[in-house]
């Protein structure tokens, strides 16, 4: 698990070359700043960001793969490992709702496991921030509702909400399924590559909609109204059922700290 | 610091003593306060940063450092401005009551830069714990700190930047020393 720990570092410490382009560009306020984090995170290894997350973990393995323990342990020791070592943050608590209380090392991470064919283990992570968590939501549309319903729900939480958030904000959308599938979909979104678009052809459009509709909302850097509002938005889809039309969405930081760790058995 | 005078937009460069705590720890001083009548804290003339640091590394008096999510906390503004806090430092747009308690108690709301944690802390010289120990990162802390680059965000006219009416043309300008 070594690599999924150098991973998780990286995901720390360095911005993605993609979204540094962005960076790059942006002039507004506190852009100096901004530049120097991605500068002085990278030469020595501290944090972008002081909240360094929840770990979500979204694992595909092969049918053929022989692992020594279950998957959530070997996680867990490399998510303790990791944050037990470098100068980030332990954001759990052990229990949600009457104590609170603090836990070491930022254990647990939130693991989902999907089986595949074939002898890889792929391991697609976020280090979800809690700013931009708190801005997942879940709708359930009726089945007759349209596109433009959809889009309507995505515009109106990133116009309410987006400054809160860190923007430019990352979109990750997730239609059908149930519930629970939705929201999978949409966190899974978040790990997509920036630019990257749905193969079917109306999502492939609704995504590019979005992300025009989206960042003429002019909420830019640091929601004060200067650059992109979004840098990129992603949809899944999966089949649902006759009286239903899931819609998740996730959002993420500007920071999008993700990885993708591949094993081959 | 100038509270009264400082202007929705307008940039400054803070130098001095900050207090930082965020959610947990506020909610405990409420209740304490409830329940005994008093704090562990002297909250007078503070200002409060809603921040929780992460893990120091070796040489450093604290973690990388940055700002939460202000409008969760405010619900618990007005207690805090009750106690002498004059201004608040945090991230992102706030709801209409802590516009409101702005006016009322003539304070102000500063945004910092967000997701810049590795370079905030190098304008941060001093830090001690101050209560609530068990609390890790949600402790409050006393930090000094310097040339920390802010955005007054809400006036004390109730002027918002967030809001759409309110946003000003002229944020990119230079900072002045304040």
């Amino acid at each position: 698990m070594t690599r999924f720990s150098e991973a998780l570092v990286r995901a720390n410490t360095e911005l993605d070359p993609s979204i540094r382009e962005h960076l790059e560009r942006y002039q507004g306020p506190f852009a100096d700043i901004l530049k120097e984090n991605d500068r002085i995170a990278r030469e020595k290894s501290l944090p972008l960001c002081q909240d360094t997350g929840f770990v979500e973990c979204f694992c595909t393995l092969g049918q053929s793969v022989a692992l020594e323990e279950p998957l959530q342990r070997t996680l867990e020791a490399a998510v303790a490992n990791t944050y037990g070592a470098f100068p980030f943050r332990d954001s759990t608590v052990a229990e949600p709702l009457f104590r609170r209380t603090p836990l070491k090392d930022n254990v647990p991470p939130v693991v989902h496991l999907f089986q595949t064919e074939g002898k890889t283990l792929e391991i697609r992570f976020l280090v979800k921030g809690g700013g931009s968590e708190n801005l997942s939501r879940y709708y359930a549309l009726e089945p007759s509702a349209g596109v433009e319903e959809v889009e309507n729900k995505v515009i109106e939480l990133v116009g309410d909400n987006g400054a809160m958030s860190c923007p430019p904000l990352h979109i990750g959308i997730g239609i059908g399924g149930s519930s629970e599938k939705a929201m999978l979909n949409a966190k899974l979104a978040l790990t997509y590559p920036l630019g990257a678009r749905h193969r079917h052809p109306d999502y492939a459009q609704l995504e590019e909609r979005l992300f025009r509709k989206l960042n003429a909302l002019t909420i830019g850097f640091q929601g004060l109204g200067v650059g992109p509002t979004v840098l990129s938005a992603h949809t899944v889809y999966e089949p649902t059922h006759i009286a239903a039309l899931p819609l998740a969405i996730a959002v993420d930081c500007y920071l999008n700290r993700k990885g993708v760790v591949r094993f081959e058995d | 610091m100038r509270i009264e005078t400082l202007k929705a937009g307008e940039t400054v460069l803070y130098s001095g003593p900050l207090c930082i705590m965020r959610d947990a720890a506020q909610k405990r001083l409420i209740q304490e306060m409830e329940r005994t009548g008093k704090i562990p804290v002297d909250l007078e003339g503070r200002i409060v940063f809603y921040a929780g640091p992460a893990k120091p590394p070796p040489g450093y008096p604290i973690g990388a450092i940055g700002p939460t999510t202000s409008s969760r906390m405010d619900k618990m503004l007005e207690f805090l401005y009750r106690r002498g806090v004059l201004a608040t430092i945090g991230k992102g747009k706030r709801t209409p009551l802590a516009t409101e308690l702005c006016v009322r108690y003539r304070r102000v709301y500063f945004v910092a830069p967000s997701g810049a944690a590795a370079a905030l802390l190098s304008r941060i010289a001093e830090a001690s714990c101050l209560a609530y120990p068990d609390l890790a990162t949600e402790a409050v802390y006393a930090v000094e700190v310097t040339d920390l680059p802010l955005i007054t965000a809400i006036d004390v006219t109730g002027t918002d930047i967030f809001s759409l009416e309110d946003r000003p043309m002229d944020l990119t300008r230079t900072p002045k020393k304040g």
